[in-house]
């Protein structure tokens, strides 16, 4: 009896806080504030105590983005992508660059090509093509965004492409804490040919237009041009899946929690004001549930992923 | 119902305080000095609007100005925690 109480006290407009849920007080708030605050310390205070608990892409593996990838080719009747490990050398190199050059693109500033990180690793390529894709929570929904994007579904239902390899990193790229998907298609150089000679020069003359559109790219392979193959070593990334708690989808959670209970009391809070006709010194219910909407939007849409 | 027709003008204003504020978060995602100061701006503008707003309809208290500033600084707490993480 007393749990309930306490639940109205807070929750419901009462006579015990004067007609208005003890939550939607100033001080109560505020409480909330101080409550995200605190937990926001929280998260920069652990990793210094147990530096294992935190990870940015807890959710993210590349054998299982490799996994969906080959899932919706069988689905559209395309032969499964073999996963090289080369390749996956080359694209954590992609993203290593991209954190420690701080771009998020498919050339790099200095002018760095994505087909350099192919030959660097030494791998001759026939075809090959990149996707890229940062801030998704989780690799189903990196891959569902590929999908229902015209051209990066063209490098995923790419017949030409044998092979792929995923990298993902993660770290601060300008300022903000970021997991990249780095998706490497290739086809080797010694693999027989699936269409047409002349239609793969055709479509290979489009290659840089194509790229910069996350088409998906088809180059010769740089042969006379190409330097001895380097030993791939690649710089280690993070180790993936082994943290508990990912700072950003916890900070995430925590104020869609808090905005959906504050905006579940404000509705309560108006439907009942105004079928008991209660007079009160306070705000509008309905202008902080428009702000508080616009938070709850802000917060459903932020760093929800991006593709490109 | 009665009440948001009779104080339409000013909802109007205050919805184009937030789609404005929520479309600049959302247009520089990636921008995250942009994004502090959009969010401290529409921050600023809500509170702004709720004393305007009292002011004109003659019921601007200390606890409504109080109640204001909360809503608004536990707004730009939780949108802080997530530009800033």
């Amino acid at each position: 009896m007393k749990i309930l109480k306490l639940l109205a006290h807070i929750f419901v407009p009462h006579e015990s806080n004067n007609q208005k849920a003890k939550i939607l007080h100033p001080s109560g708030i505020l409480t909330l504030a101080f409550l995200v605050v605190s937990f926001q310390l929280l998260l920069n205070f652990l990793p210094k105590v147990f530096p294992r608990v935190l990870g940015y892409a807890a959710n993210i593996s590349p054998s299982e983005v490799v996994r969906l990838t080959n899932e919706k080719r069988v689905q559209n009747g395309l032969l499964p992508l073999a996963e090289n490990s080369v390749l996956s050398s080359a694209a954590l190199a992609k993203g290593n660059d991209m954190l420690a050059k701080g771009y998020w693109a498919h050339f790099a500033p200095d002018g760095t090509t994505p087909w350099s990180f192919f030959t660097n690793f030494g791998y001759r390529y026939r075809y090959a093509g990149e996707n890229l894709a940062r801030d998704f929570s989780n690799s189903s929904s990196a891959v569902d965004a590929w999908m229902n994007s015209a051209t990066h579904r063209e490098n995923i239902l790419n017949g030409n492409y044998k092979e792929v390899g995923i990298g993902v990193v993660e770290g601060s790229l300008a300022g903000v804490d970021t997991t990249i998907i780095v998706q490497f298609f290739g086809t080797p150089q010694n693999a027989a040919a699936t269409i047409p000679v002349a239609q793969a020069k055709e479509t290979a003359t489009k290659a840089p237009l194509a790229l910069a559109l996350s088409i998906p790219t088809l180059s010769p392979s740089p042969v006379s041009t190409m330097t001895p193959a380097p030993t791939p070593t690649p710089t280690p990334g993070p180790e993936v899946g082994t943290a508990f708690v990912s700072p950003f989808s916890s900070t995430k959670n925590l104020s869609l929690a808090i905005v959906g209970i504050l905006l579940l009391v404000l509705s309560v809070d108006l439907i009942i004001v105004r079928r008991k006709r209660i007079a009160r010194i306070g705000g509008r219910t309905l202008a902080h549930i428009a702000f508080f909407g616009m938070i709850l939007a802000v917060i459903l849409i932020l760093k929800a992923g991006e593709i490109i | 119902m009665r009440n948001f027709a009779r104080h339409l003008p000013h909802y109007l204003s205050l919805f184009g305080i937030l789609i404005a504020g929520f479309a600049g978060l959302i247009l520089f995602s990636y921008d995250k000095g942009f994004q502090t100061v959009v969010a401290i701006a529409t921050a600023a503008s809500y509170v702004v609007w709720g004393i305007v707003h009292h002011y004109l309809h003659r019921d601007l208290h200390l606890e409504v100005f109080s109640e204001y500033l909360a809503v608004a600084v536990l707004g730009l707490v939780i949108l802080f925690s997530l530009i800033l993480r």
